[in-house]
């Protein structure tokens, strides 16, 4: 008796009963859908995760910040303990070999633009020119800012896109405009826009920003010569820089090599502040352990669903068993030797456990999918995911059917036929 | 997958020497011959029990023989010995030349498969299966490829007339119908016997004898040897041999009563 006749066998044995046969393969659905749904999504959150890192300079990207020392006199940061302006050039300059640039922002303040007596919420950052590598953005009209804007003081702006086609009709439209800003704390500045840029998130980013309800990016840009002069300080400062290395530079031992030359130098009376750095690297393994945690600690969940469902299986292969025990026994009597009686059994459980399998694979990319439209980007599954999921339902089927099937070979004939 | 299990069948007079209760010369010239079976259930037991002691009797090729007996008589543990499907506890028994009471499991079912074709008073047709592939079944096991168990499935449809009802479910076949496919079914593998147990039991008087005359038929026709297990003495008149057992012996055989045909004796 060949392998296809079981098979045949098995799907009509299954066809005579769908809705337990369909209740029985609920586990293992339920177990390999969620083992793809969350390996989907764990691709996804992969690629936009390294969206981001990759549209911000990768690799090459390394944070220096303010940070309080372990043996800090104080719990607070002074006027005197910011990063000036002065410090970033000179680090510029002693390592322009390995520096490609940086980038500077003195901070944010939200406010409102009215134009033509509507309000629009703007959040106004000061920034760089080297800002642009951070900010995530594109210029599609005029300019960034410069570094001229950033030395002369210059009241300019870029503006998104968005704000541009709402407010100008179309990018090229607002070049060249005023637009008046009052920020929350009262003041007021009139900025000219010099450029416009296309606003794009990747990702999980954008899907936030959109569950915010936030279609409309407020970010407005300026040099931030201007804009600290605006908030009222003289002296340009900063909490942290960016730079971003050269390619084939060495993240770590620049970095280092940038913090001591800080340290021991701005910073070596300091008694409470030295500057850290943070690569984007080590920020990148950071969430890649938090994501492949949580996707263990899901798969541990999973693999306890397709036990259960395993045993579900199993129970109701020997209630087949135990129901169909007068067909075994006429079928030995017909000849059918032990083996073919378990293959029957073990063939059929392996088919629940398939359908149920590929149900449950086509559920997974479907509920991670879903997931992932949320998220903003959808990701086929891995064929690598899907061969696992197939093969391990089969093993399920084997493991959980081979009782069952060895009980029904095992049955006396003349006890089987007697069987009521 | 059955390639080591083919039964030697109708070949050579097979030699056996199993012991002192070998008898080729007998084993050869019967289909069963079966000598001093005797089956004991718990064997080793305090409560060990002889349920048949010591039965003897051949029965040639083409030969139609009824064993009667009353209920726990040994009526079915003789008919289980004789269908294979159990092992005498001592003595011997070979069906068609091969010694059945030292076969394992495994030849067991090959036996079972190739020489016995089973007729139950249930009739026992698997069910959501159609006429036509219970028929095969025995075939299926038999490893016979598909298109030869559908063309000789078909041809045995032929010979119990009912070819009309090939694709039909159990459930859609009356009791006299069912009856008619068990016994195709039993003749798939053209069996040494075929071995009815109270094969019109469950059947009224009519469609009963429409299944006698169909096993006549066959007998006459296809010089089928065919055992007929009942408790019926009027069925039993009607066969060629009358051996009946009471209490784990048999206590009466008539021989054949008929003009053994000329093929029987060759």
């Amino acid at each position: 008796m060949g392998f296809f006749e079981n098979v045949l066998l098995a799907i009509s044995g299954l066809r005579s009963n769908k809705m337990r046969a369909f209740l029985t393969m609920l586990g293992i659905i339920i177990g390999i859908g969620s083992v793809i749904a969350i390996s989907t999504l764990g691709s996804i959150m992969e690629n936009s995760v390294m969206d981001i890192f990759n549209s911000q300079g990768g690799a090459n990207l390394v944070a220096f910040q303010l940070n309080m020392k372990d043996d800090a006199q104080r719990d607070y940061i002074m006027d005197e303990d910011f990063i000036t302006a002065d410090m970033i050039k000179d680090v510029e300059q002693r390592f322009s070999d390995d520096i490609d640039v940086v980038a500077v922002n003195s901070g944010s303040s939200s406010g409102k633009m009215n134009i033509r007596r509507k309000d629009y919420d703007i959040t106004l950052y000061g920034v760089n020119p080297g800002y642009i590598k951070q900010s995530m953005t594109k210029v599609i009209a005029g300019r960034y800012v410069t570094d001229k804007d950033c030395e002369q003081f210059r009241s300019t702006c870029v503006i998104s896109d968005k704000q541009a086609k709402k407010i100008f009709g179309s990018e090229r439209g607002a070049i060249g405009k005023t637009i008046a800003l009052t920020m929350n704390d009262g003041n007021m500045i009139d900025l000219t826009i010099v450029g416009v840029y296309q606003y794009q998130l990747s990702g999980m980013m954008s899907a936030m920003v959109n569950m915010m309800g936030e279609d409309w990016n407020s970010e407005i840009y300026m040099p931030y010569t201007t804009f600290n002069r605006f908030q009222g300080t003289n002296e340009d400062r900063f909490y942290y820089f960016y730079v971003n290395t050269k390619t084939g530079v060495d993240a770590e031992s620049f970095s280092t090599a940038v913090t001591d030359f800080l340290n021991n130098g701005y910073y070596r009376d300091n008694d409470s502040i030295e500057i850290m750095y943070m690569t984007a690297q080590s920020q990148m393994d950071m969430i890649d352990q938090v994501l492949g945690m949580l996707q263990l600690a899901i798969s541990v969940i999973a693999g306890i669903s397709l036990l259960v469902g395993g045993i579900g299986v199993m129970n109701i292969m020997l209630v087949s068993v135990t129901e169909r025990t007068r067909e075994i026994g006429v079928r030995k009597a017909m000849g059918a030797p032990n083996s073919a009686i378990r293959m029957q059994f073990i063939v059929e459980s392996i088919i629940i456990c398939l359908i149920g399998g590929v149900i449950g694979i086509l559920f997974g990319i479907l509920l991670g999918n879903i997931a992932g439209l949320i998220v903003g980007t959808t990701a086929p599954p891995t064929i690598g995911s899907i061969v696992l999921a197939v093969g391990f339902s089969m093993a399920i089927g084997v493991f959980f059917g081979y009782y069952p099937a060895n009980r029904a070979a095992k049955l006396d004939p003349i006890e089987a036929l007697r069987y009521e | 997958m059955w390639g080591d299990l083919q039964m030697k069948k109708n070949n050579t007079p097979p030699t056996y020497s199993y012991g002192s209760s070998a008898v080729p010369v007998e084993a050869s010239k019967y289909v069963i011959c079966a000598k001093d079976i005797v089956k004991s259930f718990y064997v080793g037991t305090p409560n060990e029990l002889e349920i048949l002691h010591g039965m003897t009797f051949n029965v040639p090729k083409g030969e139609f023989v009824s064993i009667v007996g009353q209920s726990g008589s040994g009526k079915s543990t003789l008919m289980n010995i004789i269908g294979a499907l159990d092992r005498p506890t001592s003595g011997s028994y070979f069906l068609d030349g091969v010694d059945v009471s030292r076969a394992n499991d495994k030849e067991l079912s090959a036996i079972r498969n190739k020489q016995i074709g089973f007729v139950f008073q249930t009739f026992n047709l698997i069910a959501r299966t159609s006429a036509l592939k219970n028929i095969e079944l025995p075939m299926l096991y038999g490893g016979i490829p598909a298109k030869q168990r559908r063309e000789r499935a078909k041809e045995l449809l032929e010979i119990v007339e009912m070819s009309d009802r090939a694709g039909h479910m159990p459930n859609e076949l009356s009791g006299g119908q069912k009856q008619r496919i068990a016994i195709a079914r039993a003749m798939a593998n053209d069996p040494a016997i075929i071995l009815a147990d109270e094969p019109t039991g469950a059947l009224d008087s009519k469609t009963g004898r429409l299944v006698m005359d169909l096993f006549h038929k066959l007998h006459k026709e296809q010089g089928k040897t065919i055992v007929l297990i009942t408790h019926n003495n009027e069925l039993a008149e009607e066969t060629d041999r009358i051996i009946t057992i009471s209490d784990g012996n048999i206590i009466g055989d008539t021989g054949n009563r008929n003009i053994p045909r000329e093929e029987a004796e060759a």
